[in-house]
């Protein structure tokens, strides 16, 4: 195979996966920066590893990289983190997306609602957000969320339980005794 | 406080259990209210994330550094391999994707590596398209209820294409609208996807071949066939949100086509 062809099948095979990977890395990294770089960092680590893909989960395989892309790149933040001086740049660890503020312009309720599902997805323990995303966004199978986490299938079903109910259950705690304007 | 078969009913909402299986769970769903109340809370949480969470696609400047980055990987500047002669009909590839595959794979193909062939249609499609996105042009008949806009092609169409409402998955049904091309009264269904207008264009076959997939002014166009049908869909949402609703419509049409 030359490297042409390998670009084209790569292009052809690859490629249209590019918006998962991306939406994965989104919910994983702490900022779009980071998410851009992380998504570049697969892609590559996916080409070069191209040639090794067998059978035709692609999807999978390429989500597990953004997984140890961004596994790897959180180290080296938090190594870099650890001898950096207080009021560096690191942004404090903690939940993927920060809690968005009220903004006046786009303050509707779709939009409101909105950020409150952003805020209490990202409140959800790291192992139970992306197991959640996994299945609900990407619908994904047990077997490849599987394949993804490096996790047993039992524990992708029991994961993505707690992280149903933990989100319906701070979802009705957020909301308990509001009245909602209906839409 | 759960029942122990919780995580079988799980699997059962996820499409995770044998017909057979099924059969066990819904038997037992229907006498243990635990499990009736976690089905209609898996339902619920699902609908509500599919409504309610962006469904982001990568930015054009991430897609071209990514180009970038693999043309250094081969080590050959992309024009000088763009530039090669590149009349052919099909990539030998396309064939060993399966259908879903290839027009997903046509579509990257056409935007990252094909010359732009010129098919009339696709234009015809793209321009009905934003024509119906000015002031007054989305519909002609307004309505979130399938069966006010299924009975109104049958006056204004020559086709009747699969019409439903998937709010709950994201895509709300918006209205009816004929259109006028491929010498025939088209049916165009209107969705909306968050922020993006979805047309989805119906007509009656008559080529041979089902365009592929492409992507034309920024706007991305899926086909596929149901029947004596073709449909297109037509936004500028990501290919994921296209390809999502397709799969929609498509098993609905399969469905229908069912004696
Ligand atoms: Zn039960």
């Amino acid at each position: 195979m030359t490297m042409d062809d390998k670009r084209e099948r790569f292009e052809a095979q690859v490629m249209p996966h590019l918006d998962a990977a991306y939406r994965f890395a989104r919910w994983l990294s702490r900022s779009p920066a980071d998410a851009d770089d992380v998504v570049q960092e697969a892609f590559l680590r996916a080409f070069r590893g191209f040639d090794r893909l067998r059978g035709s989960d692609v999807k999978a395989w390429l989500l597990t990289i953004v997984r140890n892309c961004h596994a790897s790149a959180h180290r080296q933040q938090q190594r870099r983190a650890a001898v950096a001086l207080p009021g560096e740049d690191d942004e404090p660890a903690g939940s993927a997306l920060p809690a968005p503020g009220p903004d006046p312009e786009s303050a509707s309720i779709g939009a409101d609602e909105q950020r409150t599902l952003e805020r209490l997805i990202a409140a959800l323990p790291d192992e139970h957000r992306e197991v959640l995303l996994l299945r609900e966004m990407e619908e994904m199978s047990y077997r490849e969320i599987a394949a993804v986490t490096g996790l047993p299938i039992g524990t992708v079903m029991s994961r993505l339980a707690r992280a149903r109910a933990g989100l319906r259950g701070r979802w009705l705690e957020e909301t308990e005794g509001e009245p909602r304007a209906v839409r | 406080m759960q029942c122990a078969e919780q995580y079988r009913v799980q699997a059962y909402f996820d499409g995770e259990v044998d017909a057979l299986s099924a059969i066990d769970i819904e038997r037992h769903a229907e006498r243990c209210p635990d499990c009736r109340t976690l089905l209609e809370d898996l339902a619920r949480t699902r609908a509500h994330l599919r409504r309610e969470l962006p469904f982001e696609t990568a930015p054009a400047p991430l897609r071209a550094r990514i180009g970038r980055a693999l043309d250094a990987e081969i080590g050959a500047p992309r024009v000088a391999t763009r530039a090669l002669p590149a009349p052919r009909t099909r990539p030998f590839w396309l064939g060993a994707l399966g259908s879903l595959g290839a027009a997903l794979a046509a579509g990257a193909a056409v935007l990252l590596l094909m010359p732009v062939r010129p098919d009339p249609v696709l234009d015809e499609i793209v321009t009905a398209h934003v024509r119906s996105l000015m002031p007054e042009h989305l519909t002609d008949v307004v309505s979130t209820d399938r069966h006010t806009v299924k009975p109104w092609f049958a006056g204004h169409a020559d086709v009747s294409p699969v019409v439903a409402d998937f709010a709950p998955e994201g895509y709300r049904l918006v209205g009816g609208r004929a259109d006028y091309f491929e010498r025939q009264r088209a049916a165009a269904v209107v969705y909306q996807h968050g922020a993006h207008v979805i047309n989805v264009f119906a007509w009656v076959a008559g080529r041979d071949a089902l365009p592929e997939a492409a992507t034309r002014s920024g706007y991305h166009l899926a086909f596929w066939r149901v029947g004596n049908l073709e449909y297109c869909a037509v936004s500028d949402a990501g290919w994921d949100e296209l390809r999502r609703l397709e799969r929609l419509l498509r098993d609905l049409g399969a469905r229908e086509q069912m004696p």
